[in-house]
């Protein structure tokens, strides 16, 4: 392997340092206050997480009238949960939920960049950042999700969604069988960042 | 042409995949996302959004615009290799980091002696009112719809995506250039963005998504199976067929 490839040996304490050195100086120079990016995170560590998605997904297993709303009026029909306030925030202005049905699986993936519904899912992990995952799912999804267990009917129609405008899509997963007397609790212990994307179903957490 | 613009359907690249579940994987990552939020929560643009935020009373010495469009445009502008070479958040520090040293709000010799140097920030002035315009961004937003929408194409309409050239920023992804879909949807509301990319977007316009067959985008490449492909795209880049060519 070349050096073009090659990586400092003190690739993360160099660039931790650079950007402490950076926040500093944003602080000295009155851009920002030395709270704000505390506050930044705790906001996403506290109140925009992906509990709002389970309980969108369970709302949406429990009745079926909210199941059909809320894929044709994604954010009137998360307005109607008690969620906290930001759901039509940054990265929630348009949230645009597709559900999984018998022989019907969506896969949301962004090709040129990360577009990603915040309010209801949180941060994005770094899977769906990844370019081999953005690269190779929008061709071969069915190969990319038998890879990571996902292994669906041959004759399943997997729906792939690319980001590239206003939407940020998320996926109401199929609600798995056997569940019937489950508590929202329980319910919500099946429902996963990766199902609510797509690249897993609903389930025990493996 | 940008490398960037065409990464879906890119093939070559390493099996399995590999499913990395956490958001930052190193502790400084959490900074500079703070920072890139701080600074969209700033943007002087926030002014004309929906809502006007109040930007000319906010106490800030930030006076720049600053949207995902400016993050996207330099991460599109970045030599194509390192772009892979770099983790996210890397491509996120690099980019923010050579923005405030063009903009003259901070100098590399600043950033040096500071990396260099142990001494703590030392406290500003700075007001409480700067994280309360931040807050207020991110729990309200900045959505991008301007109008009642004026569709040019209707649900059912085949549709080909325009190949003109990306300049430095676009929203059209490049597997999609050229290809005939059916439009599935229009969107109620046209969209602005956040700036006027040079290859037709920026003013309000509909929004549509569209439906394309795999073997449409990839020939004898794409999977043998019930597959569809959906993607937004803005009315600039759809033209319609002629059918009776």
């Amino acid at each position: 392997m070349s050096d073009q490839f090659a990586y400092p040996s003190d690739r993360e304490a160099s660039s931790a340092a650079k950007v402490a050195a950076l926040e500093a100086l944003l602080v000295e120079k009155g851009i920002i206050t030395g709270q704000t990016v505390d506050k930044v995170l705790a906001y996403f560590e506290s109140e925009m997480t992906p509990l709002n998605g389970k309980k969108i997904v369970v709302k949406a297993w429990n009745d079926p009238e909210f199941a059909a709303r809320v894929v044709v009026d994604t954010p009137a029909a998360v307005a109607e949960l008690d969620l906290p306030e930001g759901m039509a925030g940054a990265e929630g202005e348009h949230l645009q939920a597709v559900a999984n049905a018998p022989g019907v699986h969506n896969l949301v993936i962004c090709t040129l960049c990360s577009c990603f519904p915040w309010p209801v899912l949180g941060l994005p992990p770094y899977w769906y950042k990844d370019p081999v995952f953005r690269a190779r799912a929008a061709r071969e999804p069915r190969k990319v999700l038998g890879e990571i267990g996902v292994e669906l009917p041959d004759d399943t129609e997997i729906k792939v969604w690319d980001s590239s405008g206003h939407s940020r899509w998320f996926v109401i997963p199929e609600r798995p069988e056997g569940t019937e007397d489950f508590t929202d609790e329980m319910l919500m212990d099946l429902v996963t960042t990766e199902s609510m994307m797509g690249v897993a179903l609903a389930g025990p957490a493996s | 042409m940008k490398l960037q613009h065409y990464l879906g359907g890119l093939e070559g690249l390493p099996e399995p995949l590999n499913l990395e579940k956490r958001v930052f994987v190193e502790e400084w990552e959490k900074r500079i996302f703070g920072i890139h939020v701080a600074m969209m929560g700033l943007s002087n643009h926030l002014s004309s959004a929906l809502p006007a935020y109040p930007i000319e009373d906010v106490p800030t010495a930030f006076h720049h615009e600053w949207t995902w469009a400016s993050l996207r445009t330099g991460a599109e502008a970045m030599n194509p290799f390192d772009y892979f070479k770099f983790r996210y958040y890397e491509k996120w520090l690099g980019g923010i980091t050579s923005f405030f040293v063009e903009q003259g709000y901070v100098t590399d010799e600043e950033l040096a002696a500071k990396a260099a140097s142990n001494v703590p920030t030392e406290s500003n002035a700075a007001s409480p009112a700067i994280d309360d315009q931040i807050e207020q961004y991110l729990r309200k937003g900045d959505s991008p719809r301007r109008d009642v929408a004026h569709p040019r194409f209707a649900p059912g309409d085949r549709v080909r995506v325009t190949d003109v050239p990306a300049a430095a920023h676009t929203r059209v992804p490049g597997y999609l250039r050229s290809h005939v879909g059916t439009v599935e949807r229009v969107f109620e509301g046209d969209y602005a963005y956040f700036c006027h990319t040079g290859d037709g977007i920026g003013d309000p316009m509909p929004i549509y998504i569209v439906e394309f067959s795999p073997t449409e985008l990839w020939g004898a490449r794409a999977e043998p199976s019930p597959n569809s492909v959906y993607a937004e795209l803005f009315e600039a880049y759809l033209q319609p067929i002629e059918e009776d060519q």
